[in-house]
Parts: structure tokens; sequence; C-alpha cells
């Protein structure tokens, strides 16, 4: 009895103790943090017959509302995945699958499902039960699609700026050969790395020849050029970059070329530095049209000049001859004679300046002189010689400037001819001196009729007329010109302030060298 | 008195028959040379007290020829007063040794006055 006693007691133990081992395996299981469901495969549609803590959390379904169903129902309408016919092959083989599925939530909220099968077999290898273990990847997926879209965008960036570049680089180079200017790039040691178009028509050379040689020796060394050498290897390091320094070379081939050169040091992060861009604008032709222009002044002005003096000769003879003549009239018309002659010689005189002036052979006498005493003397003759206007002045600056007086004379006078000239309407021209720092400055202000910005930019020029007065107010052209370049020469500025229907103001300075 | 002889070497066929007239009536003998290749031996053959003298001239320029005169043994001492129209005029009549020089175009007291310090030394 006591055996059997004990016997009972014994399996009452095991059963106790066996109790005691299923309460900590489903504790444990209700631990975990993945979900495990384990079905029924011996009953019809193989339903859900426990499922732990964890997979009520991932599925949001309470246990009483899982148990009963096939695994299916978390799929919801979404059933097409490729995924479901691994689930009902290994099902049906009764074998494991590892699979990642897309599952919906109670709410309807997707989540990603890493599923673990695997089947349990009885001792006639039967399936019986199959386990499920899930894990709510959702977390990873997400993140994996996010880094594939991320992917995905950056290629598409890549593809966009890669054609962008390819766009930008044809339009560049489009430009590059369009252009009407010879360009070349050279690295660090002067070897030709590009030559465009133009610089090839321009210096009959093919590519091959160019491209990969050393600058000086392109074409039989005909660029090896002393002034060259000099602008790309002193100048440029510690200038750069280096704007129209001129270069004047006769080349054995294609004869003289005078070349404006503008040099730059280019560097384009990460890929290269110290490489030389080099603009070359030929000028020959420029060059030579406009000696051609100073010749014809020149010319044209001493041609001019030597009748004229026949003409000035003969009419102080008949002036010497007829001086018992005192008839009134006929003195007063020899007079205008005169002056005519005078006026036609200044003209002819204003041509040759300019040509003087362009062909750098304008002379100056600097002289020290007393400006204030130099501006009133100008003043009055023109108060003379223009008796109708009013020409007023004040200031004076007590002041030494050194300079050619005549010229600085022809500058004032430029300046007040215009003033009454181009002032039919106000007979008022105000003429000032002051000193401005170790300047004099003097302005001479008229209330005529006033100068547009676009003609303001382009009055000092050569023979520029404004194109509406030229008609009213005939001129050549060039007392504004010659004047630019006299203060220029004195090393002072010219320039004009005006508007439109307000009259002008013209400024000079002059530096001076003491004072009284 | 003798007139003083003064001889006028120009291209220009106006400048010289007014020059001539005026000169004439001024009281001076005056010769007129239009050739400059003639110059030279006009010079030897008349010997004038002066000479004026064009610059710019075909075939023989006036500079050139200062630089012949100055260098013929009969004429090298015959005083010249440049004529010129051109821009460098007064510098080649002083690198050249020219006496004096007078822009064109002139008043004609101005030949005068320059003719008159000439003849006066």
């Amino acid at each position: 009895m006591r055996k059997n006693a004990s016997g009972i007691n014994n399996s009452k133990q095991r059963i106790e103790n066996k109790n005691n081992d299923l309460d900590l395996y489903l504790k444990a299981l209700n631990s975990a943090y993945s979900g495990i469901i384990i079905t029924d495969n011996l009953q019809y549609d193989n339903p859900i017959i426990y499922c732990n803590k964890a997979f009520e959390t991932i599925s949001g379904y309470s246990h009483d509302e899982i148990i009963g169903h096939n695994c299916r129902f978390l799929q919801a309408q979404d059933r097409s995945q490729a995924e479901r016919k691994i689930i009902k092959e290994s099902i049906e083989r009764g074998e494991e699958c590892k699979i990642e599925i897309r599952n919906y939530r109670k709410d309807g909220t997707l989540f990603w499902n890493e599923l673990f099968i695997s089947p349990v077999k009885n001792d006639d290898g039967q399936v019986t039960h199959f386990i499920g273990v899930q894990n709510d990847i959702s977390d990873r997926k997400k993140a994996e699609y996010d880094l594939r879209e991320e992917k995905s965008h950056v290629e598409l960036k890549i593809q966009q700026r890669t054609k962008e570049l390819q766009d930008k680089e044809s339009f560049l180079s489009s430009i590059i050969e369009t252009v009407r200017e010879s360009l070349l790039v050279l690295d660090a040691n002067y070897i030709v790395l590009s030559a465009n178009r133009h610089f090839l028509n321009s210096f009959k050379v093919t590519t091959e020849e160019t491209v990969g040689n050393l600058l000086f020796d392109l074409g039989n060394q005909q660029w090896d050029i002393s002034s060259l050498k000099e602008m790309l290897t002193r100048i440029l390091p510690t200038n750069n970059p280096v704007i129209d320094y001129e270069v004047d070379h006769i080349f054995p081939h294609i004869g003289r070329k005078v070349m404006l050169l503008n040099a730059y040091r280019i560097e384009f992060e990460g890929q290269y530095k110290d490489r030389i861009l080099i603009a070359i604008e030929d000028i020959t032709e420029k060059k030579e049209q406009d000696r051609r222009k100073d010749d014809f002044l020149s010319i044209a002005s001493h041609e001019l000049k030597t009748p004229l003096t026949t003409i000035k000769g003969l009419f102080q003879i008949l002036q010497r001859l007829s001086a018992e003549n005192t008839d009134p009239k006929y003195v007063s018309t020899l007079d205008k004679i005169t002056a005519y002659i005078d006026r036609l010689n200044l003209l002819i005189s204003k041509l040759l300046d300019t040509s003087k002036i362009q062909s750098g052979n304008l002379e100056l006498h600097m002289d020290p002189f007393e400006i204030d005493k130099t501006i009133q003397d100008a003043v009055e003759s023109m108060r003379l010689a223009a008796p109708d206007s009013d020409i007023q002045l004040t200031g004076n600056t007590g002041s030494i400037v050194a300079g050619d007086e005549l010229q600085i004379i022809q500058v004032l006078n430029n300046l007040l001819s215009n003033a009454i000239k181009y002032s039919p309407e106000s007979k008022k021209v105000e003429v000032s001196i002051h000193k401005v720092a170790n300047f004099v400055k003097i302005s001479v202000r008229d209330y005529g009729m006033g100068i547009s910005y676009q003609d303001r930019l382009k009055i000092f020029e050569r023979f520029f007329r404004v194109s509406h007065i030229q008609k009213k107010f005939p001129g050549l052209g060039i007392g504004l010109y010659v004047s630019h370049e006299i203060i220029l020469h004195h090393k002072g500025t010219l320039w004009v302030e005006s508007e439109p229907g307000e009259g002008s103001t013209f400024n000079f300075t002059l530096p001076i060298v003491t004072n009284k | 008195m003798q007139p003083k002889k003064i001889m006028i070497c120009d291209d220009d066929r106006g400048i010289l028959e007014m020059l001539e007239l005026f000169l004439e009536l001024e009281g001076y003998n005056v010769i007129c040379e239009i050739n400059s290749t003639h110059l030279t031996k006009q010079l030897i053959s008349h010997k004038p007290d002066l000479l004026l003298l064009d610059l710019w001239m075909p075939i023989l320029s006036g500079d050139q020829l200062i630089k012949i005169i100055r260098s013929t043994t009969e004429i090298k001492e015959t005083p010249i007063i440049v004529l010129s129209a051109s821009v460098d005029g007064p510098e080649i009549a002083g690198n050249l040794g020219a006496n004096g020089f007078v822009a064109k175009p002139f008043d004609l007291t101005d030949i005068t006055d320059k003719i008159n310090s000439i003849l006066k030394n």
C-alpha cells in the first residue's frame, strides 16, 4: 500500500510538477518579444489554438478574437502577395518556412511580419500542429524602404545632374567654339591643353600640332615671344588676372599681329589647379584702321592749311594795298573775312590736335602758373568775344598749378563756347574756381539743353556728336575730346554733370604745385 | 643800296606766288623755285641772302635739302627759315640747324619780322 500510495503520490507529484513546468513555459511564452501561435493541423482549416501576449500586441486583436481563425485573417484584403504561396506549399508539405509578409492589425494599419513556421509531427510523422513565430519588422522594413527610396532618389538626382552638366558642357563648348576670340588653356608648364576653333583658324594651325605641345614651341617656335613669356612667367603669377596686355609680333607665316591678351589662372576645386586661360583678341586690323585715320587726319589738315596760307597771305596783301581806302563798309567787310579765315584755321588746327593726341604727339610745355589769373583772363576774353552772354566768375584759390597754360586756356574756351552755344535760351554761364584738397576744381555751369545719360557716356569720345543737335548746332565733335585728353595729360580729370532740360556743369581738376 | 635777295622753295604754286608778291612789295629781290631737285643748283648760281623753305615736298624734302645745303661749301652759310604746317616742323627745323621756323598759315608780319631779325645779323 505504502508502495502504491507512494506510487500515487509520486504520479500526483509528477503531475503537479508537470503543471508547474507548464505554467513556467506559458509564462516564458508570454514574456517573449516575438508573437507565437500554434495551429491545429488536424482540424478543418488549420485554426489557431494558442497565441501568446506578444501576438496580441503585434496584431492588436485579443486572445479570444484570435483563437479559431486561420492565420490568413492577418492578411485582410491584401491577398495577392507571393509569400502566401510559400506558406501554402510549406504547410501542404509539412515543412518549415521563413517569410516576410504584409499583415494588418485590427485597426487596419499595415505591419511587416517576419513569420517563421515550423511543423510539429507525431510519432507517425503526421503533422499535427504548426508553430508560428512572428516579429513585427515594420521599423526595419521602413528603414530599408527609406534607404531604397533615398538611393533611387540620389540616383535620379545624379542622372539629372549628369545631364545638366552634359548640357552645360555642350552649351559652354558651343560658346567657346563660336566666340570670335582665340582661347587657349595651358597647364602650369605652359603645355596647351585645348585651343578653340577661332585660335586654329586665326593662326592657321591644326589641333594635332597645337594640343599637347609647349606654347612657346608651337609652329616652329613662332610663339616664342619674349613679351608673352614675360607676361606668363613674371606678371601673371603676381598679378592674376592680366588684362589687355598688348603683344605686337611678326609671325613667319601669317605676318604681323597686334594682340590684346587677357590671362587668368584658373582652379577647379578637386579636379585641377594652376591652369592658365588665355584669351587673345586680334586688334591688328583695328590698329591699322586707327593708324590710317590718324594719317588721314594729319595729311588732311596739312593739305588744308596750304591753300589757307595762300588765302591768308593774299588777303593781308590786299588789306595793305587798300590801306588808303577808308570806306567803313569796305574795312568791315575785310575784317569779317579775316575773322572767317581765322575760324577756318582754328577748325583745321583742331583736326590736327586730335591726330596729334591720337598718335601721342601732344606737346605740353609744363610751367607753373597762377590758375586764378589764367581763368580770369580767359573769361574776360570770352566776354569780349560773346558780348551777349552773361558770364559770371566766382572763387579764388591763390594756387599755382604746373601745366601748359595755353592748353588750359583752350580747355576753358571750349567749355565756355559750348556753354554759350548749347544754351540759346539762357545767357547765364557761371564759372567757379575752388580749392579741393590738393587740386583746383574749375566748374562751368550753363542753363541750357542738358545732356542725356546715354550721351554723357560718349561725349568725350572723338568725333562724337549728339545726333539730334547736329543740324541745329553743327560741329566736328572734337572740342570735348581734346579737352579731356589735355586735362588727362595734366593728371587731372574732366567730367560732366547734367540733366536734359536743366543745363550742364563741366568740371575739371588740376593738381596744385604750391599755394601763394 | 642793293635789295636783299630772297629765294623761296615750296611745291605749292599759290604760296610761291603770294610770297613773291608780298616780298617784292616789301622791296626784296625774290627768286622762286617750285622743284626741290633744282634748289641746290639755284642756290649756288644765285647766292641768295636768305632761303624760305617748305618741308613736305616730293622727291627731295625740306629736311633732306637742309642737310645737303649745310654740307655744300658754297652755300652752307645760307640762312634758312622753315615754313611748314607740319606738327613736327619746329623740331625738324631746330635739329637740322635752320635759322628760324614759321608755322603755316602765318601772318605776313611774322615772315618779315623773322627775315629782318636774321638779315640784321
